[in-house]
């Protein structure tokens, strides 16, 4: 896959005029990026009361206080760790068990791969079951439990259409190949094919990640005590049925959005060419 | 490879965050669960705290989630018996005889469930009013709640600094009140301000004015139900050309972009004159500037100063037990200790609630402000009001229809829409 | 089937039991709840432990559908749900399409701009959500005060449903435009440097290179982000959650689901827990994607077919 480096010409040489009229498209649509963004900034290094008499104000002085009381008031240093051990196993535990059902079914070693690919698509267009998927998690004993809260995390069918668009670029001779070398299938995929795929995995890991990081309502009913809250559930305190406490909350949030943003930065560079077969089928 | 020690680890530690089972065997843990309310999540704190000293074998596990997850999570935790002490919201609204095709509110349902204890013995129920345990605790005979405090919803607050720098006196009548925002609007000075982007801040905010025009609000529902009150007759026609006058002269433009947590520290920063708004936004405004000075008055919505004399408003949280609990003992101990006069006490100069002990006191500012009024209190439409199935958005008397907040602009228009959208569910009860 | 390399007899089980995992979860997890749910859509199940659950064959989709007024309201709610889903869709596609094609290409702070553009996509609805209640805050906050400038304003969300609504749609697609632009980007490096380099020599300018190299051949991704728009923007319902609440006027369907569920109906105001309605609810909010989704991709395909030869 070096289509990252290949491609970065394709549309040709545009003309100088084009360079500047596409500078200027992508600035103005930037501006909307960037504004809201630095609206949140500039509120987080405020007070209240100066929120409330001009709230676009440049922030005079920086008020970091705000980042130590969300900080401390949130219970930040707990619950972020939990947020990333609930994020990182169950996006573990997904990416492995996604990458053996989406192989198979991209190479057709099962019977009935399209129906199972269907079958995933099909996933897309399903409705929201809280209360049956609650009452299953209950029977299994695994409410107000870390396990069962990752349980909720494993399956995401997004992810398995990306990685089987994605292995299909993989050249099949390399089965072949591998398997007269006396390579086995369990260490075929997990050794040779994975790291093959690793922008798609990238891809995957970002998605799923943000997905189970950014979570609202399902800590709140299925995690009651306090040890195990993630994140998301933290930022509780700073919301009130009657007054809300604008700068703080948005401090909180910028330190709550950090880690993904890290993430993403991280893994940026796979996650375009990851993409890169896709295209939904069933 | 490095994948396989990441998975290693993974698995390593989600196999210890399983083994971390909080609590000790010998202990009781007791299960409470309360929606956020800042200054109401403080004091339950602190309560907890001193009630865990009082009782070492026990461990109170307080949960607070929003008050929108609160019934939804109620319903989870009970399907869970994960919950001891539960936060009841509006017991009010139970279904009436002569109402149809209707679905009982959450608290009935659990009642009707068998899930809620029956509490009609307990000593700890003598020390609240006796019109509090009626209305907003029991149901079918039986005692399931105690509730903490009344709340009105009808009044105003008022900046007094800005009502002095303009010579506008307290207004006691309708067009005092149309005057007096005259005068502000003329001076550059917004009247009202109101947390319009949420739209129950605008309508609670004239619930007054409806409270006015039918002061008996009990009969006001039978009516609509049986038909002999409608919302497009002459009185009602009445509230809602003056509701027009609210929304659109006397809230101030923009208003419609606020929303609800916003609202009393945009009146709190002094930039508006008065604040239509509920007797719960007084902790809020203190604590968004605390040295600022306001007051509070019933809402003039009649032209007879004597008819505004009343504050409307509603119960607001209270405590059941679950039935099924396994810490039926701690439970209602807690309960016991709550309701201990001083403790109550302590809630209430906390909370800011109107108290439903006789023997407490609001001793905040609020408590001054509503002094005079609390012999007039009344409980408003929205505790007794049950719609049918079936009816449309527009079924209720609130003034949020009105632009700029909803799409109305014509009192008329607007009367026979609501009457239709509550009439398709009155005929649909009725067939 | 034809062409398995590793192994016959025993260690030809070895995908199908490496496979179960995965299909478990997916059935446990997902299907079976979501099956459940279609069950109590024919029920008057309140959801609550001990109480009584009775099947009330399609009365829960006879009232969502036909009962009242109320009935009116909900299908409004489709009828802009489907508003919101053709301009979500059309916007973001197109958006999406000309920022990749402008990002394809050597700029300088390319990378800079690709990730400014994907980072809403990171934040999450209740953060996007959050943002811009601040950015559009009418008093005093930023766009009010860059209206202020032209002596024009706007109580943004708290405006006319018509305006409301339509920032919704620009806050979904500022949300999800970055999704669409790097599956388009990556769409875009699959094009292999021959075709273009062709198209020159055969004279033809830039508008002919994109009609007749860049969008046939961009096909799977143009199918992918149309189907992953229609889906997304069909079933959206937390940022009108966050931006809007429950506003008449300006509910889509999604969000009326989520509101049943947790025991809000239209002119209600009182709250009950009814999971077979909300489950009804939901299962006619899964058709018409379902429908919509299908259909979509039947198109697609037939014009993939077509133009793939």
């Amino acid at each position: 896959m070096n289509a990252a480096t290949s491609a970065a010409s394709s549309t040709g040489r545009p003309l100088p005029w084009g360079k500047f009229a596409s500078y200027g498209f992508l600035v103005l649509l930037a501006v909307i990026y960037l504004g809201p963004l630095l609206m949140l900034v500039n509120t987080s290094l405020k007070t209240t009361p100066s929120f409330n008499r001009d709230a676009t104000r440049l922030a005079s002085e920086l008020h970091f206080e705000n980042f130590a009381e969300a900080w401390e008031k949130a219970n930040f240093p707990q619950y972020m760790l939990n947020s990333a051990l609930y994020a990182a196993s169950a996006t573990t535990i997904y990416v492995v068990t996604a990458v053996f059902v989406a192989f198979p079914i991209a190479r057709g070693y099962v019977k009935y791969s399209g129906v199972l690919l269907t079958l995933f698509v099909i996933a897309l267009f399903l409705p929201p079951a809280l209360i049956p998927q609650f009452q299953l998690i209950l029977r299994l004993g695994l409410y107000n439990n870390p396990i069962g809260y990752i349980l909720l995390f494993i399956v995401n069918p997004i992810g398995i259409v990306i990685l089987v668009n994605y292995i299909k670029t993989v050249p099949k001779e390399l089965d072949e190949a591998a398997a007269l070398d006396g390579c086995g299938y369990f260490r075929f995929v997990w050794s040779i094919v994975l790291p093959l795929i690793r922008p798609a995995i990238a891809t995957v890991v970002v998605l799923h990640a943000i997905g189970i990081w950014n979570e609202v309502i399902l800590p709140t009913i299925y995690l009651t005590n306090e040890d195990y809250f993630p994140i998301t559930r933290g930022l509780i305190v700073f919301q009130g049925v009657y007054g809300s406490d604008w700068p703080v909350l948005a401090s909180a949030v910028l330190m709550l959005t950090l880690p993904m943003v890290i993430l993403f930065l991280f893994l940026q560079r796979y996650i375009v060419s990851g993409l890169t077969a896709g295209s939904v089928k069933g | 490879m490095r994948k396989t020690n990441l998975l290693s680890l993974v698995v390593l530690l989600i196999l210890s965050m399983a083994l971390i089972q909080p609590v000790a065997a010998q202990t009781t843990t007791l299960r409470v669960l309360v929606h956020q309310n800042p200054p109401m999540v403080e004091f339950m704190e602190a309560f907890n705290q001193a009630f865990q000293e009082r009782n070492p074998d026990i461990v109170v596990d307080m949960s607070v989630v929003n008050a929108n997850d609160l019934s939804t999570v109620t319903q989870t935790r009970l399907s869970a018996n994960d919950i001891d002490v539960i936060d009841m919201f509006g017991f009010a609204n139970a279904v009436q005889p002569y109402m149809d095709n209707v679905d009982p509110p959450n608290w009935q349902q659990l009642a009707d469930a068998g899930l809620l204890m029956d509490l009609t013995d307990q000593a700890f129920i003598a020390n609240y009013d006796a019109a509090t345990i009626a209305d907003a605790g029991t149901y079918d005979g039986k005692v399931y709640a105690v509730n903490l405090g009344r709340v009105s919803y009808s009044g105003i607050y008022y900046n007094i600094d800005l009502f002095t720098a303009n010579n506008v006196t307290v207004p006691t009548t309708w067009s005092e009140l149309v005057q007096a925002c005259e005068t502000f609007n003329a001076a550059g000075i917004p009247c009202m301000t109101a947390g319009g982007k949420d739209g129950w801040p605008i309508f609670v905010g004239a619930y007054g004015l409806t409270g006015a025009l039918y002061p008996d609000q009990a009969a006001l529902v039978e009516g609509l139900w049986t038909g002999t009150i409608t919302w497009n007759d002459e009185r009602a026609l009445e509230m809602w050309s003056r509701m027009q006058v609210y929304t659109r002269d006397m809230i101030e433009s923009g208003a419609s972009g606020i929303a609800a947590d916003a609202a009393p520290g945009r009146f709190a920063s002094g930039a508006v004159a008065m604040f239509p708004g509920g007797t719960w936004y007084a902790p809020a405004i203190e604590a968004a500037e605390p040295e600022f000075e306001w007051g509070y008055i019933p809402f003039p919505g009649s032209e007879n100063a004597e008819d505004n004399q009343y504050l409307f408003g509603k119960y607001d949280q209270g405590w059941a037990v679950a039935a099924n609990t396994p810490n039926a003992e701690a439970a209602l101990l807690y309960l016991a200790e709550f309701s201990e006069p001083e403790n109550y006490q302590a809630f209430v100069d906390a909370v800011g609630f109107i108290p439903t002990q006789p023997t407490a006191q609001l001793n905040t500012r609020l408590g001054e402000q509503v002094a005079p009024y609390l012999e007039n209190f009344r409980v408003g439409y929205e505790q007794y009001w049950v719609s049918p199935r079936g009816v449309g958005q527009y079924a209720n008397p609130w003034a949020s229809y009105f632009q700029p907040f909803g799409t109305f602009d014509d009192p008329q228009a607007l009367a026979d829409t609501v009457q239709a959208d509550l009439q398709s569910g009155l005929d649909a009860a009725g067939s | 089937m034809i062409g398995y390399h590793f192994g016959r007899g025993r260690a030809r089980w070895l995908p199908y039991l490496l496979l179960l995992p995965g299909i478990i979860a997916y059935f446990v997890v997902a299907l079976g709840p979501s099956l459940a749910t279609s069950v109590y859509s024919f029920t008057d199940a309140s959801g609550l432990p001990g109480a009584p659950i009775n099947w009330v064959g399609l009365d829960n989709y006879e009232e969502f559908l036909f009962l009242g007024q109320a009935a009116r309201d909900n299908l409004n709610a489709v009828g802009r749900t489907l508003v919101f889903c053709f301009f979500v869709t059309t916007i973001q596609f197109a958006l999406g399409l000309l920022v990749a094609l402008i990002l394809n290409q050597k700029l300088r702070g390319r990378n800079f701009f690709r990730t400014l553009y994907f980072m809403p996509v990171i934040l999450g609805a209740v953060i996007q959500g959050l943002i811009w209640s601040l950015f559009l805050y009418p008093l005093g906050g930023p766009l009010a005060k860059f209206l202020e400038i032209f002596g024009a304003r706007s109580e943004f969300l708290g405006a006319q449903p018509t305006e409301a609504f339509a920032w919704v749609i620009v806050v979904q697609i500022w949300a999800n435009m970055g999704t669409t632009m790097i599956i388009f980007l990556a769409g875009l490096q699959t094009i292999s440097e021959e075709y273009y380099e062709a198209a020159r020599i055969d004279g033809a300018d830039r508008w002919q290179v994109f009609r007749n190299v860049t969008w046939p051949l961009l096909t799977p991704s143009v199918n992918t982000n149309l189907l992953l728009n229609v889906i997304g923007s069909l079933q959206a319902w937390q940022l009108f959650l966050i931006l809007l609440g429950y506003r008449n006027g300006t509910q889509v369907l999604g969000y009326l689901i989520y509101a049943t569920g947790f025991g809000q109906t239209s002119g209600s105001v009182t709250s009950s827990f009814r999971q077979g309605y909300a489950a009804a609810a939901s299962i006619i909010m899964f058709l018409l994607v379902l429908v919509i989704g299908m259909a979509v991709q039947t198109v697609l395909r037939r014009r993939e077919a077509r133009l793939m030869g």
